[in-house]
């Protein structure tokens, strides 16, 4: 079958030039159409409930995400508090408001909130708190006061020690936050900031990250193409044998991307590493088949017909080699994380592609090289196979393998060992991700990360929503109590009261705004009646009618009420005390400052109002500020939700884990008010959600991978033993990594969950070629030592050649300045490295211990004899 | 609203501007169109007055639907007195919210006076907190609505420097930017003038990049004891989001208030029988 297919491509090997090359063209042609997506939300699928909750719960609130800028000044002993690094703060401020992308109205800066005071007893005064440049250090004083006594900015605009100030950017959308990080430096430089200032902040961190990303694929994989096409050059010594598989692996690569991105899918984290991970595998398949046809190819012999014994030959492995790996990375689509899927979609698609061409371009392009170039190429091959760097390498294999027979007893022993040691490591390993530990320690997103959440409450944000429910059923009460009403009016002769009532009802309560809303609304339409109204006990109904929709009215504003916000309070207290979070801030903070001030300015007035309309008439009188629309972040306007700002000085999911499970634990000891939900949102939540369904949908991927490739090794050596034996080299391999991780502390993030089920599908190639070239030997020599020692020469050679083509392929990523890269090149060049010396040592060992159990001829061998 | 602005409006610190289209309220234009094109300080001196003033004293009820940028509303419904302490000299304000019930008995009075501070209380009843709000910017929302305190008390003519632009067959547009030193966020601002009854009808506040970011309107002109008195009001404002629209219903000029109905002894005991009809 792949002889007859070799021949029809080399007979006809201008229509499949022809043919790859349209291929290449069409989908390539796509590829300057690249969106690039890097936030993290995407890794939930866009209707994922907490998702969707999330964004609401944003959309409720006015939150935004937001890019944290950090002005330090650790020298001047009074920190920023100066009158330089003030103005210069104020200059800032309203340079980053002008950029296009931030939301002014919503841009948090000492420089551009309130300040509340008694200005003098008895006078309160909302005015800016930095009003402009302060130009005595009395006024930098007087500022700093004030800020300390604001707790909704203390900690958060201004660190507690005043060595730095902060500006909160809020955006627009994500994806300008690399710009505009950018356009906030140059803003300082312009204004001429001397303090040192620092940029963070999740949407910063992802947009730089997209931007290096893109940096990366164009340097990673051409880098990752140079290396492999060296290595090759080495091992085999002929510039036209090399050049084939970088062609192909380069025609792969470009149909795989061209199709991703002209299909419509954006290029994520994961995707952008699409072209690193198949330039290796598309390489190896059409190397196996090349050297071995230059293995055979005599000078002036048939290529044409050497082409077709080899592709005869070779036809199975490299189709289950190539399905395994396809098998491998189309698991990922089992996991529940869109990016996830598209990467291991279209990886599955790129390895069939290399199929496809190992299987006709290769003898195509062996077809059409001339005589010279082919004799040259076999006569280098050869004489490079008794070189002695090859040999010598052979050698040593060889060597390794007969040991490895004999001390059976040692390697197996040590295979078991390995396997306990990695069973302990992955009970160690810590689930953990955060995306600004995408960057390396000295990247200056890291750095500015651990400067500005050491000096302020916390860059990273939580969000906690306080939702009253049983709000429709308010409305019912309502009805019933003025059905008594007009029940009433009707018996006193005023039946048309009732009528009158429905129509109002309806015309004002009908609807899907909010009840109090509606309400209010029926309340002045009620109230507009009783102007025209003479008759004094009519009127009387409508007022009582007109009490009940009030009192049903502030019954709906939960959040009004003083009890549900020392709830709040009460939670917030416990979280800051124990350590949990840097900060909290809601309306209960809000209300509490501004009833300070409205009293006496005294601490012990910061307590809430004893009445619901003591905490509205405060807050009506904090609407008078310049920022009255700063309410709105901390409940709705109609009062049935409020919202709990948490900061965070970790962006961890381990530590979110944490926030979110004393939450729980307070809610089982406190319960919240009667009819009170709890949800979260924000970004730092949302990573953990995701991450949470990742380590389920691997655990998944990982098992199916695992199944399906065990049975086609079954299906492929029709015998379960030497199937379970094909999947034993790499079950110890990827076990053991993931024990070493887990030793060594290394958090199973993002890239590591993916790489597990996908690198079953690699490294399983090696067993899969040990097994078939043992079987053929054995079937030429009839007897298991000699079939090992015959193994162990060319064919393990060329496992190890492969292997280490993927594996220093995978090398340049370690270049790369983010971490993800280098965790994958690492992680994949250990485990390709390791799954090559288990195969080559633990195969002969465990083989040596049973032969009769994995191959049948023994088994005859040993009954006839 | 542009009751209070009305209300607030002096003729011997004239006053125009955002004021002015909020100034529609109770007071009307008290003078004829001139004959002839008038000058540009005649035009924003003579707005001023139709703006606010009219009448010795004046009353009206004015409800106030806050809309955010999302759509979702607040209500405030008040009562709105005014009296001249001396024509075009100091005016009286007193603010009584009656609507939502939790803002019931919520007073903000004002005494103002043109060429200095004004002075301005606050009462909240359930705290029984009577509290003079400092003076200081007045560019600062009234309520949580998108009308400024200054759109009500008023902006001095003389912060700003006026220019006529053009004359179109119904208005006077006029375009003001504020002096050296002026505590404004805007760069400028354009107001369009009727030439019947110099009531402002239109203001448009621009950036620094001269987008126009706010805009006030007034609308529903009616005449009401002689007074041409606008009773409508938008005020929209794109750097916070949303409008606000004022209704102005049951305004009245000279009923002749008391002055004590002005003292702070009316923060705890509402003046009822002036504040109903």
């Amino acid at each position: 079958m792949g002889g007859r297919l070799a021949q029809w491509c080399i007979d006809r090997r201008r229509w499949v030039f022809a043919a790859i090359l349209l291929m290449v063209a069409v989908l390539g042609a796509m590829i300057p159409q690249i969106r690039i997506d890097t936030d993290p939300e995407n890794m939930l699928p866009d209707d994922q409930p907490a998702r969707v909750l999330h964004e609401n719960i944003e959309k409720q609130f006015t939150l935004h995400d937001r890019i944290v800028v950090g002005q330090v000044n650790a020298e001047d002993p009074q920190g920023v508090f100066n009158p330089e690094s003030l103005a210069d703060h104020y200059r800032l401020t309203r340079a980053i408001e002008e950029i296009d992308g931030v939301i002014e109205r919503d841009l948090l800066s000492m420089a551009a909130v309130d300040n509340v005071e008694q200005a003098a007893p008895g006078t309160i005064d909302y005015d800016w708190l930095i009003p402009g440049p302060p130009e005595t250090q009395q006024a930098a004083d007087r500022i700093r006061a004030a800020v300390e006594r604001l707790p909704m900015y203390s900690g958060t605009l201004a660190s507690e020690d005043g060595t730095a100030a902060g500006i909160l950017v809020p955006l627009e959308s994500k994806d300008v936050s690399h710009r505009v990080a950018n356009e906030i430096r140059a803003a300082a430089q312009r204004i001429g900031v001397e303090d040192e200032l620092y940029i963070t902040g999740q949407p910063v961190a992802q947009d730089t990250f997209g931007v290096q990303m893109f940096q990366q694929m164009g340097i990673s994989a051409p880098l990752a193409g140079l290396v492999i096409f060296l290595v090759m050059l080495y091992f085999f010594r002929s510039v036209p044998l090399v050049l084939a598989p970088m062609l192909l692996a380069m025609a792969t690569v470009i149909s795989t991307m061209g199709l991703l991105i002209g299909t419509g899918f954006t290029v994520h984290i994961m995707s952008s590493m699409i072209p690193i991970f198949l330039m290796p595998i598309a390489v190896v398949a059409s190397v196996h088949v090349l050297s071995s046809f230059a293995d055979r190819y005599r000078p002036g012999g048939d290529a044409r017909a050497v082409m077709a014994g080899v592709m005869e030959q070779l036809y199975k492995p490299v189709l289950f080699t190539a399905l395994t790996t396809a098998v491998g990375f189309a698991s990922l689509m089992f996991t529940p994380i869109p990016p996830v899927q598209v990467f291991g979609g279209f990886i599955s698609f790129g390895v069939l592609i290399a199929l496809i061409l190992t299987l006709t371009f290769i003898p195509a392009y062996a077809g059409s090289l001339p005589r010279k170039t082919l004799d040259k190429m076999a006569q280098r091959v050869r004489q490079d196979q008794d070189a002695e760097h090859s040999s010598r390498l052979c050698a040593a294999l060889e060597a390794g393998g007969q040991w490895a027979g004999r001390r059976r007893n040692w390697i197996v022993g040590t295979l078991v060992a390995l396997s306990v040691v990695a069973v302990y490591g992955i009970n160690q390993i810590q689930i953990n991700d955060n995306p600004t530990r995408w960057f390396k320690a000295g990247h200056p997103i890291r750095v500015a990360d651990q400067v500005l959440n050491e000096r302020f409450a916390g860059t990273y944000e939580a969000y906690l929503r306080l939702r009253q429910t049983g709000i429709g059923e308010m409305g019912e009460q309502l009805r019933e109590r003025a059905g008594a009403i007009t029940a009433e009016a009707q018996e006193a002769g005023y039946a048309e009261l009732g009528e009158r009532w429905q129509r109002l009802w309806r015309e004002h309560v009908d609807g899907d705004r909010p009840l109090g809303t509606r309400l209010e609304s029926l309340a002045v339409a009620i109230s507009d009646r009783l102007f025209t109204l003479s008759d004094p006990d009519r009127a009387a109904y409508w007022e009582r009618l007109l009490d009940a929709v009030e009192q049903t009215r502030t019954e709906t504003r939960a959040f009004q009420d003083p009890e549900k916000l020392a709830w709040i309070a009460g939670l917030e207290r416990h979280l800051v005390e124990n350590g949990h979070i840097g900060k909290a801030t809601s309306l209960a903070d809000l209300v509490k400052t501004i009833n300070r001030e409205l009293i006496s300015g005294d601490a012990a007035d910061y307590r809430l109002p004893d009445t619901p309309g003591g905490v509205a008439q405060a807050l009506l009188s904090f609407q008078s500020s310049h920022r009255p629309h700063d309410l709105w972040r901390f409940v709705t306007p109609d009062y049935t939700a409020a919202n709990v700002w948490m900061q965070l000085p970790s962006g961890d999911n381990q530590d979110m884990q944490r926030v979110v499970e004393a939450v729980d634990a307070y809610v089982a000891e406190n319960p919240p008010p009667e009819g009170v939900e709890l949800d979260w949102a924000g970004a730092t939540y949302i990573n953990l959600v995701w991450q949470g369904e990742m380590v389920e949908g691997m655990l998944l991927a990982l098992l199916s991978a695992f199944v399906v490739v065990l049975v086609m090794m079954i299906g492929l050596f029709r015998s379960l033993a030497l199937g379970l034996l094909a999947m034993a080299p790499l079950t110890v391999t990827i076990a053991f990594i993931y024990g070493v991780m887990g030793l060594v502390g290394k958090n199973y993030d993002m890239p590591v969950a993916v790489l597990s089920s996908l690198s079953i599908g690699l490294s399983v190639d090696f067993a899969i070629h040990f097994i078939q070239r043992t079987r053929s030997a054995l079937a030429e020599t009839g007897e298991w030592r000699s079939a090992l020692v015959q193994v162990l020469r060319e064919p393990a050679c060329a496992i190890t050649r492969n292997a280490l083509v993927i594996a220093v392929g995978f090398l340049p990523l370690l270049a790369a300045p983010l971490v993800p890269y280098i965790t994958v090149g690492t992680f994949l060049a250990s485990i390709m490295a390791l799954s090559a010396v288990i195969t080559l040592l633990a195969l002969p060992a465990i083989i040596a211990y049973r032969p009769g159990l994995f191959f049948a001829e023994v088994r005859r061998g040993a009954g006839q004899s | 609203m542009s009751r209070i602005s009305a209300l607030l409006r002096s003729h011997r610190a004239p006053r125009i501007a955002g004021a002015a289209g909020l100034a529609l309220g109770l007071l009307g234009a008290s003078l004829p169109a001139a004959a002839q094109q008038p000058d540009v300080t005649e035009i924003v001196e003579r707005a001023n007055e139709a703006a606010y003033y009219a009448g010795d004293d004046g009353r009206a009820q004015a409800r106030m639907r806050i809309v955010d940028a999302q759509g979702r509303t607040q209500t405030r419904q008040f009562t709105i007195l005014r009296r001249d302490r001396s024509d075009g000299g100091d005016q009286d304000f007193l603010v009584a919210f009656s609507r939502p019930s939790e803002y019931r008995g919520v007073i903000f009075l004002v005494e103002k006076h043109p060429g200095g501070d004004d002075d301005r209380w606050l009462y909240l009843p359930d705290q029984d907190l009577k509290r003079r709000i400092a003076p200081g910017d007045k560019r600062t929302s009234f309520v949580g609505s998108h009308v400024f305190y200054e759109d009500v008390s008023g902006r001095h003519l003389q912060d700003d420097r006026h220019e006529l632009v053009r004359t179109t067959e119904e208005h006077y547009v006029v375009r003001s930017v504020p002096k050296a030193g002026a505590d404004a966020e805007f760069a400028s601002y354009t107001t369009w003038i009727d030439r019947e009854t110099y009531l402002p009808m239109t203001t448009e506040y621009k950036d620094e990049s001269g987008e126009v970011y706010r805009r006030m309107e007034s609308s529903n002109i009616q005449t009401v004891d002689g007074h041409p008195t606008p009773l409508r009001m938008r005020v929209e404002d794109e750097s916070m989001g949303g409008y606000t629209e004022v209704q102005f219903r049951g305004q009245e000029y000279d009923l002749g208030i008391p002055a004590d109905v002005f003292s702070d002894r009316s923060l705890r005991n509402p003046p009822r029988q002036w504040l109903s009809r």
